[in-house]
């Protein structure tokens, strides 16, 4: 979210008045007084009694948004069905503009349908937050009818039209979410099932395959057992309408005489026959298909659990059966391949035990979703969550915070819990398991981490704040959300540790909005007490979003503007200070009352030291994320005064050199030109001295037979099926010159001749001359 | 354990295959110096460094002399009609897509007679490795001209020498739709033959390879003037493509790094006349494999099973009652 206003319009807004002007000098310093008390102390000052009461005030940057339902923005989004990916999630603008680009030609062709469907779209978002849970389709019939009623009768068929191709353009249905308190769990639990169904399919094919290849295996041995030949069995399969042209007893006194092999083994039908029955029992995957099943299958385990205790239990309550459902798939793996030996196996598998599955073991069952709220974790159950998070079990952890700011409201010597907040920092120290924060207002751009952290077999955190805070009235979850992720409050980061081996290509932070900033600074336009319209510019504090909460209305003091003082300055002047260097200044916000106008709010010392809090953790997690990193500028600074150092020196040595000589050309002479570089390059290399011993260039034989097939025991092959000398003494030089003369690739050089005694050798040194 | 247990201990029991144990009984019948010799050497070593299981390896063939191949492999083999290797080669993968499907065809049994296939299997882009031993004649039917045979070249058929161009199988291949892997080898350099295999075999997809292939019986010295000049080869080489050995790089000097994803540089390379280009002249991994496409979704249960044969059974039963 961008807090501009939408479409780039200014919104004008009333600067108070100020309706003090004419006050003394002593009374504006009196008044600053109290305010840098308040600033100090944090005890509100009396500066004038209409500014006591509780007054509802906004961060000035948020004056621009009003109702959200008329605003394209990620929400609603569409939880889709039997969608794959990250595709399980599409936003209705998205939806829209994909039936848009589908129906409505380019120009002024197709403006009518884009008008219509859009008024529908508008529609569709309004009905959202009144019906919560209902289907797009259901949704959408609704705003149909209602949009056709409201509409002249005269323009109702072009728009019945429009709607209509809209409709029959609309390829996808599903619960649709708006942004609240329940979106985080619908959305990470949609998100879920949609990986777990991808990723378990493939393990349930195998599963049947397994079960169909073992009962085809009992299958077959039961077709040479005597039974299988009765003739009970024979007229059963024939059927009745021809029974009587068979004689069925004849038949099984001829078939039964047939020899067919003998029976299994006892021992391995009954391993063949455990296996199976364990893969049909087996209660963590659905058949896909209806199965003849030959045992009594229990209902199916579920996964989603909404503690880590309970899910933590369940775990180890399945192993047992975990490691029979692992161990069977392997039985019958070695069983269908006829690789079992029950020397080299059974010891094996008698040991096999929960120690010896590993995490692709474990990635053969779904993973288990635990949907967790940061307010209401205690510490045993913190203790919980790392151990999950340090451990290969797949567990897939979602905490939502609703509350980012309880911990604020605690007074000096009172201990927080650990929240979402403190979650997400605090997993990225474990550097094993996959952790994102998101907020509500971004978890549709987020929704290719959101799979990628489900799809892992590891351990994952998703930390999301709801932006439903309860404190808060009359700003929207999705505004809030947004805010935080503006403020710093709740930075938006991921850490893949299955993404690469270092921090530069595991960890991201950089869909925060204006990552490389302490502070996100937005343009902002109002019209002075003269009623020109002007702008300035405007940072987003953790302060403002602080300010937001109904909690910290006496952590503020609104000021008249009869006592603005120079001495007041903004909070992000004042957070750029090093702390206690400036005791006299007052930091301060602009916010909007009721009636936009505009207003200076003067903060506490409280607020002023948890943005420090929040800003110091900012720069921590940019450290990590690459930018303004310390380390790396010490370094980059060393390098740097090295370098300065040696060039200085290199233009010293130029400079002497060119001193005496009186010449004017440049110091440094240009690089001469690189030389073209061609497609086909020629390799040069140096020629070797020819040897006097005979030898084969073995890797350039041809397996062409020519010199086995001359003399075998002095020519053989190697292991490649490539020719070498095998023994010298099995053949004379003669046939070391023939060999190379019919060698057609002509790799075989006979040297020189080992016997000098060998007739004709002057003769053979000549014919083996081109050869060597 | 890094792997699924299954996997682990299949993998353990994986016995050790020597190249002895990939060679049929026969032992093989061409020439004394004809250059399919040294591919089934190659592929014979091939399939022990990947430890192929022999009852999972398939070798399919048509008519002519390279089509005797699935003779000498011990194997599954399947020594077809003539230019009818790919439509059952195809056959076997749609069916068994776990096997490994090698096929063996010839010039005149791939561009002639089973041109037709050779078209549309390129475009099915199934998974196989196809090798087209090239020697530009009918060998097995003692000399004839086939659609490679060089213009000129006399034969039994052509006593007066042939009157046309030979066809490009290189270029061919390159020009249809959904061509996934095209190379070119020579039965006379071994170690980029047994390479030059060895990518065709990995990659996953329709792998195509032209492997010139001299017959010292119908075409002697055909090849000559490139045997015994290195300088007249053109060896392809890249980081995506194979990489020459020294002992190579020594011998073969002329080089050129060609990228296999470049499709408009394989079509020049493929038409070069003078020179023999070897190496990978393209591959794209990214083509969808027709098996994949066509994959369905269904367990052969002994219920789909009957039920299929019932449905057929029904349509020519005549009932007792009618």
């Amino acid at each position: 979210m961008r807090l501009e206003p939408p479409g780039g319009m200014a919104r004008r807004q009333g600067f108070e008045a100020g309706r003090k002007e004419h006050e003394s000098d002593d009374d504006m310093n009196g008044n600053l007084s109290k305010l840098t008390s308040f600033h100090v102390t944090g005890i509100k000052p009396a500066l004038e009694a209409e500014d006591a009461g509780e007054r509802s005030f906004r961060p000035a940057l948020f004056a621009g948004y009003g109702d959200l339902t008329k605003l394209r923005y990620d929400y609603p989004v569409v939880l889709v069905e039997s969608a794959a990916g990250s595709k399980f999630a599409q936003s209705l603008s998205d939806i829209v503009d994909g039936i848009l680009r589908e129906i409505a030609p380019q120009g002024a062709a197709g403006e009518r349908l884009r008008k219509h469907v859009l008024k529908l779209e508008e529609e569709l978002r309004g009905l959202v937050s009144q019906k919560g849970g209902a289907s797009l389709l259901d949704l959408w019939d609704v705003a149909e009818k209602s949009l056709l009623t409201r509409t002249e009768k005269a323009a109702r068929d072009l728009l019945r039209d429009s709607l209509e191709r809209a409709r029959n353009a609309l390829h996808v249905d599903g619960e649709v979410l708006d942004c609240d308190e329940a979106t985080p769990t619908r959305f990470i639990t949609r998100g879920w099932n949609a990986v777990q169904a991808a990723k378990i399919h493939a393990v349930k094919k195998r599963i049947e395959h397994l079960v169909l290849k073992l009962s085809d295996i009992l299958r077959a041995d039961y077709m040479k057992t005597e039974e299988a030949r009765s003739a009970e069995i024979f007229r059963a399969s024939v059927g009745t309408a021809y029974d009587e042209a068979f004689d069925f007893s004849a038949m099984s006194g001829i078939l039964a005489k047939e020899r067919t092999g003998d029976l299994l083994p006892d021992s391995r039908r009954q391993r063949v026959q455990a296996a199976l029955t364990v893969l049909q029992a087996q209660r963590f995957h659905a058949p896909l298909h209806d199965f003849e099943q030959t045992v009594v299958r229990q209902p199916l385990y579920d996964f989603v659990f909404d503690s880590c205790a309970v899910a933590l239990e369940a775990f180890r309550g399945r192993l047992p059966e975990m490691v029979e459902v692992i161990k069977a798939m392997s039985i019958a793996e070695l069983e269908i391949q006829n690789l079992y030996r029950e020397s080299r196996h059974e010891p094996f598998f008698e040991r096999f035990d929960e120690g010896a599955l590993g995490p692709d073991d474990l990635a053969l069952f779904p993973s288990y979703l635990i949907c967790l709220r940061g307010e209401r974790i205690d510490p045993a159950e913190a203790g919980r969550i790392f151990e999950l998070l340090n451990s290969d079990l797949p567990a897939k952890i979602l905490v939502q915070t609703d509350d980012l700011l309880r911990n604020l409201s605690l007074s000096a010597g009172q201990t927080s819990s650990v929240g979402g907040l403190e979650l997400g920092t605090m997993a990225l120290g474990l550097n094993k398991a996959f952790v994102l924060q998101a907020t509500n207002a971004s978890l549709y751009k987020q929704r290719e981490q959101i799979v990628n952290g489900l799809r892992r077999d590891g351990p994952a955190l998703f930390s999301v704040f709801s932006g439903a805070m309860p404190r808060v009235a009359g700003v929207t979850p999705y505004l809030l959300a947004g805010a935080a992720e503006e403020s710093r409050a709740f930075p938006v980061f991921a850490y893949d540790p299955a993404a690469g081996p270092d921090w530069a290509l595991r960890f991201r932070i950089d869909d925060n909005p204006q990552a490389e900033a302490d502070w996100p600074v937005h343009r902002m336009m109002y019209e002075d007490r003269d009623f020109q319209g002007t702008s300035e510019t405007v940072a987003f504090t953790f302060v403002d979003f602080a300010l937001c909460d109904g909690r910290h209305g006496a952590d503020r003091v609104p000021v008249a503007r009869s006592d603005w003082h120079d001495d007041m300055i903004p909070v992000v002047e004042h957070l750029d200070l090093a702390e206690g260097h400036a005791p006299d200044k007052i930091p301060y916000v602009l916010m909007v009352d009721e009636n936009d106008r505009l207003q200076r709010v003067v903060v506490d010392d409280k607020l002023i030291r948890a943005a420090r809090r929040c800003g110091a953790m900012w720069h921590s997690l940019q450290e990590l994320g690459g930018i303004n990193n310390s380390h790396a500028r010490q370094l980059l600074d060393r390098e740097r005064e090295v370098w300065e150092q040696k060039k200085a020196e290199e233009l010293a040595k130029l400079a002497k050199r060119a001193e005496p000589a009186g010449d004017a050309s440049p110091a440094v002479a240009a690089p001469p030109p690189a030389a073209p570089v061609e497609a086909t390059i020629e390799v040069e290399v140096a020629a070797e001295a020819p040897s006097d011993e005979p030898y084969i260039e073995t890797p350039r034989c041809t397996t062409c037979n020519e010199c086995t097939e001359l003399n075998g025991k002095l020519f053989a092959y190697d292991e490649n099926m490539q020719a070498y000398i095998a023994d010298l003494d099995a053949g004379p030089y003669r046939q070391l010159v023939e060999a190379a003369e019919s060698c057609q690739v002509s790799i075989i050089h006979p040297g020189k001749p080992r016997n000098p005694n060998e007739p004709n050798l002057d003769e053979l040194l000549e014919r083996a001359a081109p050869f060597n | 354990m890094g792997i699924p247990v299954s996997e682990c201990l299949l993998k353990l029991m994986a016995e050790g295959y020597t190249l002895d144990d990939y060679r049929g009984d026969i032992p093989p019948r061409w020439c004394t110096g004809c250059g399919d010799n040294g591919i089934l050497a190659a592929v014979q070593r091939l399939c022990r460094d990947e430890q192929l299981p022999p009852e999972r390896t398939v070798f399919v063939s048509g008519i002519g002399c390279s089509s005797r191949f699935p003779h000498y492999m011990n194997a599954y083999g399947f020594h077809g009609l003539h230019g009818r290797a790919l439509p059952v080669a195809e056959g076997i993968k749609l069916r068994r897509p776990d096997l490994h499907v090698f096929v063996s065809t010839g010039d005149g049994d791939c561009c002639s007679i089973g041109a037709a296939h050779w078209i549309h299997a390129i475009r099915y882009n199934m998974d196989m490795t196809v090798l087209m031993h090239d020697n530009q004649i009918y060998g097995l039917t003692k000399k004839q001209a086939s659609p490679t045979s060089p213009r000129g070249v006399k034969s039994n058929t052509t006593p007066r020498g042939t009157y046309l161009d030979p066809l490009n199988p290189l270029s061919v291949t390159l020009g249809v739709a959904n061509v996934s892997f095209v190379a070119q080898a020579v039965d006379w350099i071994p170690e980029l033959l047994y390479d030059i295999i060895s990518e065709a075999y990995h990659h996953k997809g329709f792998s195509f390879v032209r492997i010139l292939q001299r017959c010292p019986e119908f075409m002697p010295h055909q090849f000559d003037p490139w045997v015994q000049n290195p300088d007249k080869m053109l060896l392809l080489t890249h980081e995506k493509g194979v990489q020459l050995s020294a002992g190579l790089s020594k011998v073969y000097r002329k080089q050129e790094a060609h990228d296999p994803g470049d499709l408009h540089r394989a079509r020049e390379i493929a038409s070069l006349s003078e020179q023999i280009p070897v190496g990978i002249l393209y591959r794209d991994s990214d083509v969808p494999c027709y098996e994949d496409v066509r994959m369905v979704d269904r367990l052969h249960t002994p219920d789909v099973i009957k039920g299929v044969l019932e449905e057929e059974f029904d349509k020519f039963t005549i009932w007792p009652s009618e």
